[in-house]
């Protein structure tokens, strides 16, 4: 990993279901992230299309490597950047299977994708109607060092965020479109995720308002004792430049040691016991 | 879970902030010129008066006064022009008798006796009159129902329950009140007791058979599923009481629901024909 990291938290609005205005503020992002020498840019959950499409999802999904992720690679190669971003993800072996993706793009191209695993069908979420949940936990290499990532509302889940902690992440990254009234919820789970990991987090929100849901901004960068290094404003599109420094994990994990007290014993009754509930 | 008054206090900066987002980004993507509101001098529609104000403007809401011949209150339209004036809300009076009696006279089976379906074509003509209007100058209908009255069923399908949006439908009449009040309306506005104007002297907390406070709190422990036992226990109600508000809600759900068909084809209107609604 290198000694510190530049980060951009690009909390924007997206127009619905307009890939291409989308896909050409991302690319002006990357360009200001240039500018600033930043090394690697997180963008929001669906950012490329919008969180509330419905059935449109069907038509807006694509493959990953695909058309809208080949156009971000490009931009991420012509800037020498590492970018994060979400987008309906269209399966390449069937014609209607998606799923709710963040893929993980850098200078050299696709490094790696997460398939969304906890997808939230209540209130007023209906993700199962449209996505197929993932199945695997994801942490990547990158010459930035370990990145795990995860979306929104993986963020409840803890024992999701110890496996990529356990899987080396030292960054890890949740993208999200959080509408507000779920804003005190996130703000504790994401301070607490960094905390019990030892971990960088990085949280990067949707802002502006979608079929009612009105995403509530607030992305932030936190560090591996809670600290909130970074913040974006409320409500409004935003984007914040700051930075990480990994030779900070080592006093964090030697005050607070949580993955040196792990015990192990206990995942497996964790396991046993989720079934029976 | 404790059911007290306590329990329906909200965040009113933070409310007032989310409703008024949630009209302004409306209107901007709907592609309109502004909002029309049926501004009866009631607490509610006075709340939506200032909440679209704030949204958008007074210069681009229109404030119409509907009233008929049986419940006309000069009271009522002082109150609301005293509303229009603070928020700067451009107004017009249309006084809708005469459309009324041409319906009374046109409808061979008319029966005067019935005020309740009376009163709805009351609530109807004043809906045809607001879309007139939307509709001329290119605005939409902003609707003024609040979470109460819309869970008891309280409102006249296609009547004052039609609009375009319906921004404090998520709020229990008492909290609706302490809006009205965090937004500068007059304590006697955001405390005059509520009537939909069907009939004369008509009052809501008369025809409910329960005062707003009480209802509110039946409503938000039914909404949390709490049963009628444990509801009536804790407000010291009859067990009788709860059920019978939770009978007027669960017997009015279809007033509050869309187009209702049966499934016939492929995807269907109304049930998984789900499509966002701002085109793109």
């Amino acid at each position: 990993m290198k000694n510190r990291i530049k980060l951009v938290l690009a909390q924007i609005s997206c127009k619905r279901g307009d890939k291409q205005r989308n896909l050409q503020r991302m690319e002006e992002v990357l360009l200001e992230a240039k500018k600033q020498s930043s090394d690697l840019v997180i963008f929001p959950e669906l950012c490329v299309t919008g969180y509330a499409n419905r059935d449109q999802f069907y038509e807006l999904a694509e493959t990953i490597p695909g058309p809208s992720a080949e156009k971000i690679e490009e931009f991420a190669r012509q800037n020498d950047l590492h970018v994060i971003f979400g987008m309906p993800e269209l399966s390449g072996k069937t014609k209607g299977t998606l799923y709710n993706t963040a893929a993980l793009i850098g200078p050299e191209g696709l490094i790696g994708k997460y398939r969304k695993m906890h997808l939230p069908t209540h209130s007023v979420f209906e993700e199962k109607r449209y996505f197929r949940l993932g199945y695997q936990a994801a942490a990547f290499e990158t010459a930035l060092g370990t990145v795990g990532l995860c979306i929104c509302y993986d963020i409840f889940f803890p024992e999701l965020i110890r496996l990529i902690r356990l899987q080396g992440a030292q960054l890890i990254v949740c993208i999200s479109a959080s509408p507000a009234v779920r804003k005190e919820y996130f703000e504790i789970l994401t301070a607490a995720r960094a905390i019990e990991n030892t971990a960088y987090l990085a949280y990067v929100n949707l802002a502006g308002v979608e079929e009612g849901l009105q995403f509530w901004g607030g992305s932030r960068l936190i560090g591996p004792t809670g600290t909130v290094i970074a913040k974006a404003k409320y409500d409004e599109p935003d984007l914040v430049f700051c930075e990480l420094d990994p030779r900070d994990l080592r006093p964090a994990e030697a005050f607070i040691p949580t993955l040196r007290d792990l015990r192990p014993e206990l995942f497996d009754k964790l396991k046993l016991e989720s079934e029976k509930i | 879970m404790k059911l007290d008054s306590s329990v329906l206090e909200i965040d009113l900066v933070e409310t007032a902030k989310r409703a008024t987002r949630f009209i302004k980004e409306y209107v901007e993507t709907s592609g309109t010129e502004g909002i029309v509101i049926g501004l009866s001098g009631g607490v509610d529609s006075n709340t939506i008066a200032a909440l679209t104000s704030r949204a958008i403007g007074g210069d681009r809401v229109l404030g119409l006064m509907l009233p008929e011949e049986e419940t006309r209150s000069e009271k009522d339209i002082e109150d609301a022009v005293t509303v229009a004036k603070q928020f700067d809300l451009k107004t017009q009076i249309c006084d809708i008798t005469p459309a009324l009696r041409s319906f009374y006279k046109s409808i061979p089976i008319f029966d005067q006796s019935d005020k309740l379906c009376k009163g709805n074509m009351k609530a109807r003509t004043r809906m045809i009159y607001l879309y007139y209007y939307a509709n001329k100058m290119n605005t939409i209908v902003c609707g003024s129902s609040d979470k109460s009255e819309t869970m008891m069923g309280y409102f006249t399908k296609w009547g004052d329950g039609a609009a375009d949006i319906y921004p404090i439908i998520d709020l229990y009449k008492t909290q609706v009140r302490r809006l009205a009040e965090h937004l500068g309306l007059p304590k006697e506005i955001s405390e005059k007791p509520s009537t939909p104007a069907l009939w004369p002297k008509q009052l809501a907390e008369t025809e409910l058979g329960i005062r707003y406070n009480t209802l509110d709190l039946i409503l938000y422990g039914i909404e949390r599923f709490m049963d009628s036992e444990e509801i009536a226990g804790q407000l010291n109600l009859e067990k009788a009481t709860v059920e019978t508000i939770r009978a007027k809600w669960l017997y009015s759900e279809h007033k509050r629901r869309g187009l209702l068909g049966p499934k016939l084809s492929y995807r269907t209107i109304g049930a998984d024909f789900r499509i966002p609604r701002d085109p793109y």
